[in-house]
């Protein structure tokens, strides 16, 4: 077991103590570069506050459209096979007609772009 | 051989005596500095407020070569566009290590952000859409163009095949991308009318000067610049990714697209399709896309460390989310 604050917490403190404290005294130049740090400091808490993937579901998705059997057993390898797999096949047109399985990738496609909005820019106006 | 002498031999003059000023922002691929030059003797006789403009460290592939911007701004110029005048082109890297062009330095702010707070600008865009309109004036053949790659199939479909391939190049797969660019396959328009595009025509790359009631000052960033569909600089300035502090406003975050479009109509004497608009604007989004992913490779692969060039790499999402959005998937 790890020690609190854990890393959510220490990244949302520092980010609180470099845009109150520390930003203010800056130039606009290095205030620039703080608002940067702090946007980075942002998306890497709540992708730490989310799983592996941005949508808990794209694994799951994947899965039924293109089976459990093959691929391999590390989670992360295996959704980047998937993806890759499912990317060719978007371009090779196999989804391009109604149906299941159009249903199913275009529901993967917005939800898993919507988290991952979420997570880079929840402040994004939709 | 210093920047002064270079100088002094363009300009044809006695001597030169150059100041260096500061780096200016805007422009994420080149490099612009201001100088200060006094030059004595000559036609060029007098205080000049120049920028100096060098090719970065590590570009990307759709960045056109800096001689070539430089033709183009050229041939902009002499056709009247609203752009910083050219100078002289040096692609000696003794004087600068890279090479560089000299353009007259015109006052304002560029800043998406900046403008697109500066309130509603009705008449920027307006004046935008004329600009527009003389830039598409411009079409193949040309001689002063003639560097420009001639259109392979139509420009849609020849977008298509470049984004894909670029896609190719990324280490990750992107079904959104994918997708949206199957969805431009399958509805591009025919081949039309071939201009000359900006490619970059857009808020951030035209300055505004509030010292002098807000007038337009000149069109920059021309190292995206060919020949193509002219609903694709039309979507592209008024693509959501383009509209900064003002996503309602949808012509650049500075006024209604009527406004825009319609000035652009008249000027040129063009009716432009709004549903091929619409086409271009899904396009648009993949293309920035595109361009992001490669920008922050630059940072990823160790050649131009950069939190800015990070950063760009989170910013694909929003751009997936406009892609889906345009082809009807959210």
């Amino acid at each position: 077991m790890r020690n609190r604050p854990d890393a959510v917490e220490l990244i949302e403190t520092a980010e609180k103590t470099l845009t109150g404290d520390v930003a203010p005294d800056l130039s606009p130049r290095k205030r620039y570069s703080v608002a940067l740090i702090a946007a980075a400091l942002g998306i890497a808490k709540r992708e730490l506050r989310g799983g592996p993937t941005a949508w808990p579901g794209e694994m799951g998705a994947l899965r039924e459209l293109y089976g459990t059997a093959d691929g391999p057993a590390d989670h992360a390898a295996a959704l980047s096979t998937l993806n890759r797999r499912f990317a060719a096949d978007l371009r090779a047109g196999l989804y391009d007609e109604p149906g299941r399985g159009r249903k199913l990738a275009m529901t993967l496609l917005g939800n898993d772009v919507v988290a991952r909005l979420t997570e880079d820019n929840p402040r994004y106006e939709k | 051989m210093p920047l002064g002498p270079f100088i002094r031999d363009a300009a044809g003059a006695d001597s030169v005596s150059v100041d260096a000023g500061e780096v200016l922002t805007g422009g994420a691929i080149q490099e612009n500095r201001a100088l200060k030059v006094k030059v004595h003797g000559g036609p060029f006789e007098g205080t000049h407020e120049l920028v100096l403009r060098a090719e970065a460290a590590a570009t990307i592939p759709e960045s056109r070569p800096l001689e070539q911007q430089f033709r183009l701004l050229k041939a902009a110029h002499a056709d009247g566009v609203n752009v910083p005048e050219p100078l002289w082109y040096c692609g000696n890297r003794s004087i600068a290590g890279k090479p560089f062009y000299l353009m007259r330095r015109i006052a304002g702010e560029a800043l998406g952000v900046r403008v697109t707070r500066m309130g509603p600008l009705p008449e920027i865009a307006a004046t935008l859409g004329g600009e527009l309109a003389r830039i598409h004036a411009i079409a193949p053949p040309d001689e002063r163009l003639s560097f420009l790659e001639p259109v392979a199939t139509s420009p849609a479909l020849d977008a298509v095949a470049r984004y894909r391939g670029y896609l190719d190049a990324e280490p990750e797969p992107h079904p959104a991308l994918e997708w949206t660019l199957r969805w431009l396959e399958l509805n591009a328009p025919p081949a039309g009318e071939i201009v000359l595009c900006h490619r970059d025509f857009r808020t951030g790359n035209y300055m505004v000067d509030p010292e002098s009631g807000n007038r337009l000052t000149g069109i920059l960033d021309w190292e995206f610049a060919g020949w193509g569909d002219p609903h694709e600089d039309l979507a592209w300035f008024c693509a959501r990714c383009w509209r900064f502090s003002s996503p309602r406003l949808e012509a650049g975050g500075i006024a209604d697209r009527r406004v825009f479009i319609e000035a652009y109509e008249r000027a040129s004497g063009r009716r432009m399709d709004p549903a091929q608009i619409a086409y271009w604007e899904a396009m648009a989004h993949v293309r920035w896309a595109v361009i992001a992913l490669q920008q922050a490779m630059r940072h990823r692969s160790g050649a131009e460390p950069s939190l800015e060039l990070a950063l760009i790499g989170r910013r694909i999402a929003e751009l997936e989310y406009e892609c889906l959005r345009l082809t009807g998937v959210l």
